[in-house]
Formats: structure tokens, C-alpha cells, sequence
């Protein structure tokens, strides 16, 4: 057996060599072109040293000193980041206490966070974390709203955990996002109901995605709010608000930039479809003028 | 005794094909569905949140289910027949089959119910329910006793048979275990490390950077994976049905080595765009993919060579007249060809994609989805047609019905995936990103491309009748009659190897070249991340599993 494995070790075999060879040719070649060659030439600019060449192949790049040029001053839209330490404290808030911290909220909002005017966002059923958020930018005033600066100031963070976690846990408000949903026909942009093609579809043309991807039914965006049974007139005045850039605490601008394209008659028409009860069938169009 | 081991042998073959099939047939369905969806047509689901989940489910079953299992079942059957015996380590491959159905079950249903509408990719910062990515890894993972059972059926056979060449089917299947094996290297640490961590919610934040670029050490190799049992057939099986012989054994093999060197540390060219990788890097990875092309052509000569000699031992003269002597009625000998024009074409689109500066042109847009529909879903699917229609008679002892609706079969495949690539090869160039639910065709950007769309949706239902007459034929082939006794066999080359160098009949050397080449082109890119942290954006995801907030 022994000499049999000899044999095969006999048959000459110049694949190491070969293999090896080739190897190192391609490493030495492409290291030589990527590195040292190709990238020191620019379009517009001047060739660059090999150590910056050598630099900007490792993808550290050179320019990214500060220019002169004058810098707007910067203006952060909220205070809240989605942190892990942010969520614990949100997680840690104390439903009982809450009861007892969102007695005053009840003149607005009405018993339990549903509310019966036209003029307050219902806040049962609201993911805890949009509630905090919102507390939070009242409290600094990224976001302001007559009587909400005040009381929400009054609030500390503790407080607004225990309002978040209440508000989240009460029934027959707003309905939870999960994320999912059964599929249903009518939802693309073969749509003829504009208010349902834009909240399904979006509006490529203009840019503008679809509103349920964050707000539902059937998407769910952290911080984002659901939308449906909320109060009509509360949805439609803040889209207004956002794209007139009364409110700005849109953590990426994103709510600014869609509402700035809405025309009115739409924004009425999406207020219109989310107000409607869940499970309602929900006819609204957009009316002719 | 040795009767029923052989037995049990093709069974599991069977059981792994049948599945791979079983998956097959409704995930062509889906993409039929959203080419229709997609298109200016009525479709009769029309909603842009189900596109998206039926995008998942088609990647994931054809990509990472329909390729494993038939890999799998490949590997097992070609280890029994080339070798001669039956697959040892049998209660392991059961095993190994039953984890990988688990994960398949696994992944299919949670994408089912809409908690994981990532893409087959699942690049960050989607994240999906943390039972889609154990899915998955039970699915990879489970595919890794397939890969150590070939490289054990291998081992054992040469120290049983010192001093023998390792028959080129066997040693094929082996390269392509161990292809498996670096290739998924990349996506089972990307699961292990950077997703499941952030879908359990122990993590806040998520390394974009180092998670797209660990699975782009998958994304390419997979591929070959994917093409290997193509590969197989071509060199061992097409050569027999000609009825002539390999033009030459030591080709095949430097073939399917090159294809386990290449192959994997050349991913980043997937990702041509992306910031956080050096442009030295995406150079020196778009280099050494241009190597890639070297065991296609070298394939291509062969099996062109072969077919030759096979024409001419059946009587054809002249220049071409060998290829009018070739026996078309053979299956085999028809996917041989119509896999050989998709790959050509699918081929020469690769070198654009793959070029550093050409990419720009068609990143992310359709002519990316042509292009490996083209090679996959064409030139290797065709192959996985011609091997089961090989197979099939051989593991269940009765002969296919019906030759002609195997050829009908193929012939509808090949052109069903030309009127479907081709207008996708167009309306890429034209600017149409890829993987978008919706097009508003009023617009006068997207308006001239959807005549081209229609004549895809269109190519899409010929793909779907196709894959329905496929089924069709095993069925019938399955529950027929008539008793065959004709065991696998595969072809002789024009000169058998008798003593063969050893690099040639192992993989010692490759694997530690491979070794170095991943360093060098890998090593910097993916430890970046781990050094040089704050240069990298660092997402943050949002999701319900993580929220952690809501009641």
C-alpha cells in the first residue's frame, strides 16, 4: 500500500508551482494597478501622490478636511434617538403611574386617550415610543402646541414613560402596528381611488412613498404614529402644519418633504380614509371641485 | 445487504430532487405573478406590500431551497453511481436532509405571514423576524453535513483506492462541497453575528457595512454553487448521451478547481457602489473576476470538443456536419446546447457587470435581474432539467414516457427565458431599477419601457407552462411502468487518466491558495469594520422585534 501512495507521489506534478506562480503574479498585479496605478489618475485633479493613491484604495479618504465655506447653522429636528438606552427607558415606564400622571390629559383627550373633538389626536392604542417622543419634543420645544409646552415641561422623563407605556396600553383607540397584513387587491398604482393609491402606492412621479409603510395598516416605522381611527381634522391639520413648516420634529424631514407635495383636496381625502373606523368600509374620494 | 444500502442511497437522492422540484414549480408561479404585477397589466393580486413578500419567497426558494436540495441530491447520487458504492455516512445525509427541510419550512412560513419581507438578500438594514434568519441557518447549516459527507466519501475512497485517479464526477461534486463550504462562510457569520443579535433585540445598532460585505463573500460563490452540477453534467454526463467521449479529463478537473479558486474572493463586485469599501479593493475584486471567465471558456472548448468527437464517431463529415449528426432526440444533448447560448449570453453581460467602471451603468437595474436569470434560471436550471431526466429513470427503474415532451419542455424554458431577459436587458439599460413593486407608467420616463414589460409578463407565463409540463413528466415517469435496469454512467475520456499528479487529485493546494487569496482580498475589507469602527456609518434599524416599546 505504502509503495502504491509512492507511485502517486512520483507522477510529477508541477501544480504546486504553477498554482503558487500564478498566485502570487495576480496578487503583485492587481495590488500594483489598484493600489499604486490606476487610482492616482483623476479626472478632475490632479494625480495624486502614491501614499494618498495607496490611502484612497483602502477607501481612507484624503479630503475630508473642513472647508471654509460658511455652514448653516445646524438645527436638530428632536432630541430622542432610538438608542438602546432610549427604549429601556421607555420599556421601564409604569402603566399604574401613568393612570394617574394622564388624569390631566383627559380634558383634551378625552377618558382613556380616546378623544371626542375633532381638535385632539386620539392617544389610545399609540405606540409607546411616538407618545415619548412627542412628549419629549414638546418638553424641548422642537415641537410646540399651545397648552402642550407648558405640560409637558411640568412632566419629567420618568413621567412620560409611565404617559407612554398608559396611553399604549388602552383599548378601542388606535390599532397596534404589527407589521403585518392579509394582501388585498386594490392596493398599487392601478388603484383608481386616489386617497387609497397614495396611501398603498405612494406617488413615484413625485417621490412620495407609501403613507402605510410607516403608518399602516400593515407597516409599522418606530416613532412613527397609526394612523387608523385617528381624528380627521387632527391629521389633516398636521400635515398642513408640516408643509407650511409650522412643525419640524420629522426626524429626517421626511414628513415636511411629502406634505410640502400634498395638495389640500389630498391631504383632506387621506384624513379622511385613516379617520374612518377600522373595518368600516371606507368610500372617500377626492372631491371635484 | 448491499442491495438495499444502494437502495437507500437513490432514495435519498430522490427525496432531495423531489423537494428541490416540489419548491421549484410555485416559485416559478410567483415569479410569473410579479412579472404581471410589475408590468402595465391587470394582475389579479394587485398589491405592492404581496410583491414584495413573493419577491422574498421567490429568491429564497429558488436561490437558497431549489439549489441546495438539488445540489444535495446530486452530490448523493453521483457519489454512489461514480464510485461505485453506496454513500457511506447514510444516517448523517437523513439528518442533514430532515434540518435542511426544517429551515426550509421554517423560513417559507414566516416570510408566509409577512414578518420578513427582506429580500432573499436580507441586506441591513432590513431586518426580518429572528425565525427567518434560523430558518435560513438551519437551511445553510443542515447543507453542511452534505459538504463534509462528500469530502469524507472522497477521502475514504482514495485511501481504499491508493494510487487511483478519484473518478471526475466525484472529484467535481467535492469541489463543489467545498466551494459550498467557503462560500457560506460569509452569510453564516453575517446571520450568527451582526443579524440574529439585532433581531433577538440585544443589539440596537447594526454594522451595515460589515454585514453586506460578509455576504458578499457569499453572494458570487453561491452562484458557482448554484452552476456546479451544470458544470458536472456537461463534462461527465453530455459526453455519454452523445454516445461519444470527454475530449479531456485533466480540463474538467483544472475546471472545476479553478471554479472553487475564483469564485469566492471576487464578491465585492456585487457591491460596486457601496461607500464603505476602498477603491482599491473593488479593483483588485473586479481583477480577479475576469479569471472566472477562464474555466467557462476552457468548458466551453471542451464540451464543444466533445460533442465533436461524438458527431463525427456517428458519422458526421465536414466543418459542421458532426453537429447534424448528434442525437437531438436526447434530452441531454438538446440542454447542452440551449444551456450553452443562455450562459454565452448571460456570460458576456457578466463582464459588464463585473467591470468596475461599466457597472455604474446598469447597478441595481433590471439588466442585473436578466443577467442571472439568464445564467441560472437558463443555462443551469436547463441542466437541472436535463440531469433529472437522466436520473429519474435510473433511481426509479421505469423510463421517462415521452422523449418528445421532455424536448418540448426545454424548448419552451429556453424561450420563455429569452422573451423574459431580453426586454429586462433593454429596459435596464433604459434606467429601471430593479426589485421596484410599482411603476407609474404615465410617466414619460417609464411610459417606452412597458411595451417591453408586457412582452417579458409574457415570456414569464411561457416559463410557468413549462415548469408545470416539467412536473408533469417526473409524475408521469415516477408512477409509470415498465422496468429499466440501466445504472448511471458517466463518460470515458478520449484518454483515461491512469496515474495523475496529486494536486490534481485533491484539493490540498487549492484550498490553501483559495486560503490566501481570501486574506489578501478579503482580510482588509471585512477587518476594517472591526478596527476602524467610527469611519463607518452604523444604521439603526427599526422594527417591531426591537421596539421593545409597544404594549
Amino acid at each position: 500500500m505504502m509503495a502504491r501512495e509512492q507511485d502517486i507521489s512520483e507522477t510529477y506534478n508541477p501544480w504546486p508551482k504553477i498554482g503558487w506562480a500564478t498566485t502570487a503574479g495576480i496578487v503583485v498585479v492587481s495590488a500594483v494597478l489598484g493600489f499604486g496605478l490606476l487610482d492616482r489618475y483623476q479626472q478632475a485633479g490632479p494625480t495624486l501622490s502614491v501614499w494618498s493613491a495607496i490611502c484612497r484604495g483602502l477607501g481612507i479618504s484624503s479630503d475630508t478636511e473642513s472647508t471654509a465655506e460658511p455652514q448653516p447653522t445646524l438645527r436638530t429636528p428632536t432630541r430622542i434617538a432610538w438608542t438602546n438606552a432610549t427604549l429601556d427607558q421607555i420599556k421601564a415606564g409604569d402603566a399604574k403611574h401613568g393612570a394617574f400622571v394622564t388624569l390631566v390629559c383627559t380634558a383634551c383627550h378625552g377618558e382613556h386617550g380616546i378623544s371626542q373633538s375633532a381638535l385632539y389626536p386620539t392617544l389610545a392604542g399609540m405606540d409607546a415610543a411616538t407618545v415619548y417622543k412627542q412628549l419629549d419634543d414638546f418638553r424641548s420645544g422642537k415641537r410646540s402646541w399651545g397648552a402642550m409646552n407648558a405640560i409637558a415641561q411640568a412632566l419629567s422623563l420618568h413621567d412620560s414613560a409611565d404617559a407612554a407605556v398608559y396611553f399604549a396600553a388602552q383599548p378601542d383607540g388606535l390599532p397596534a402596528l404589527t407589521g403585518d397584513r392579509a394582501p388585498e387587491s386594490g392596493r398599487s398604482l392601478r388603484q383608481s381611488d386616489p386617497a387609497k393609491r397614495l396611501i398603498f402606492a405612494g406617488a413615484p412621479e413625485r417621490g412620495i412613498p407609501p403613507c402605510s409603510a410607516c403608518h399602516g395598516p400593515g407597516g409599522y416605522k418606530l416613532g412613527a404614529p397609526a394612523l387608523q381611527g385617528q381624528q380627521a381634522n387632527y391629521i389633516e391639520e398636521q400635515l398642513l402644519a408640516f408643509a407650511q413648516g409650522m412643525r419640524q420634529n420629522d426626524v429626517f424631514e421626511q414628513m415636511r418633504i411629502i406634505a410640502r407635495q400634498l395638495t389640500s383636496d389630498e391631504m383632506h381625502a387621506v384624513a379622511a380614509f385613516y379617520a374612518a373606523p377600522v373595518g368600516a368600509p371606507r368610500v372617500v374620494g377626492i372631491p371635484s371641485r | 445487504m448491499k442491495e438495499r444500502a444502494v437502495q437507500n442511497s437513490s432514495r435519498l437522492a430522490l427525496y432531495h430532487l423531489w423537494i428541490a422540484f416540489g419548491v421549484f414549480l410555485p416559485a416559478v408561479a410567483l415569479g410569473a405573478w410579479q412579472m404581471l404585477m410589475r408590468s402595465p397589466l391587470p394582475a389579479p393580486l394587485d398589491d405592492t406590500n404581496a410583491y414584495y413578500t413573493s419577491v422574498t419567497l421567490h429568491g429564497t426558494a429558488m436561490a437558497y431551497a431549489v439549489t441546495t436540495f438539488f445540489a444535495m441530491g446530486f452530490g448523493y447520487a453521483v457519489t454512489a453511481t461514480s464510485l461505485g458504492r453506496p454513500v457511506r455516512g447514510i444516517i448523517a445525509a437523513w439528518i442533514g436532509f430532515v434540518i435542511c427541510l426544517i429551515g426550509t419550512v421554517m423560513a417559507v412560513v414566516i416570510v408566509l405571514i409577512g414578518r420578513a419581507t427582506v429580500l432573499y438578500t436580507f441586506y441591513p438594514p432590513l431586518l426580518a423576524s429572528p425565525w427567518y434568519y434560523f430558518g435560513a441557518l438551519l437551511l445553510i447549516g443542515g447543507s453542511m453535513i452534505w459538504v463534509v459527507l462528500m469530502i469524507y466519501n472522497m477521502l475514504i475512497w482514495k485511501r481504499d483506492n491508493p494510487g487511483q485517479p478519484v473518478p471526475l464526477a466525484m472529484f467535481a461534486i467535492t469541489a463543489t462541497a467545498i466551494l459550498w463550504a467557503w462560500a457560506a462562510s460569509g452569510v453564516i457569520i453575517e446571520l450568527l453575528f451582526v443579524l440574529i443579535p439585532q433581531a433577538l433585540g440585544i443589539t440596537t445598532r447594526i454594522d451595515v457595512g460589515l454585514g453586506r460585505t460578509l455576504f458578499t463573500v457569499t453572494l458570487h460563490a453561491i452562484v458557482y454553487f448554484w452552476l456546479m452540477p451544470a458544470y458536472i453534467a456537461y463534462y461527465t454526463l453530455a459526453p455519454e448521451a452523445a454516445g461519444g467521449r470527454l475530449y479531456s479529463d485533466t480540463a474538467g478537473r483544472l475546471t472545476f478547481i479553478m471554479l472553487l479558486v475564483f469564485s469566492v474572493p471576487v464578491g465585492l463586485h456585487h457591491v460596486f457602489q457601496d461607500p464603505d469599501i476602498g477603491a482599491g479593493f473593488k479593483f483588485l475584486q473586479s481583477f480577479l473576476t475576469f479569471f472566472v471567465a477562464l474555466p467557462t471558456l476552457l468548458t466551453v472548448f471542451s464540451i464543444c470538443a466533445s460533442l465533436e468527437i461524438a458527431g463525427r464517431a456517428r458519422g458526421g463529415r465536414g466543418l459542421l456536419g458532426w453537429l447534424w449528426a448528434l442525437p437531438w432526440q436526447e434530452p441531454m444533448v438538446l440542454a447542452v446546447a440551449l444551456s450553452l447560448v443562455m450562459l454565452g449570453l448571460g456570460g458576456f453581460g457578466g463582464f459588464i457587470n463585473m467591470s468596475y467602471a461599466m457597472n455604474q451603468m446598469v447597478h441595481n437595474t433590471t439588466w442585473v435581474t436578466a443577467h442571472f436569470h439568464l445564467i441560472w434560471g437558463g443555462a443551469v436550471v436547463t441542466m437541472y432539467f436535463a440531469i433529472a431526466y437522466e436520473i429519474w429513470p435510473r433511481i426509479t427503474g421505469r423510463p421517462l414516457r415521452s422523449k418528445e415532451l421532455a424536448r418540448w419542455q426545454l424548448w419552451l424554458w429556453f424561450a420563455g427565458m429569452l422573451i423574459v431577459t431580453i426586454p429586462w436587458h433593454i429596459t435596464g439599460l433604459m434606467g429601471m431599477p430593479r426589485r421596484v413593486a410599482a411603476f407609474d407608467y404615465g410617466d414619460p420616463f417609464v411610459a417606452p419601457m412597458g411595451p417591453l414589460v408586457i412582452i417579458s409578463a409574457i415570456g414569464g407565463l411561457i416559463l410557468l407552462v413549462s415548469a408545470i409540463l416539467l412536473i408533469a413528466i417526473l409524475v408521469r415517469s415516477h408512477f409509470g411502468e415498465g422496468q429499466l435496469q440501466a445504472p448511471l454512467r458517466y463518460a470515458i475520456a478520449v484518454n483515461p487518466p491512469k496515474a495523475i499528479p496529486a494536486s490534481l487529485n485533491g484539493f490540498a493546494l487549492w484550498n490553501a491558495i483559495l486560503l490566501v487569496l481570501m486574506v489578501f482580498a478579503y482580510g482588509y475589507p471585512i477587518g476594517q469594520f472591526l478596527f476602524l469602527k467610527s469611519s463607518v456609518p452604523a444604521y439603526e434599524v427599526t422594527h417591531t422585534a426591537t421596539s421593545g416599546a409597544g404594549p
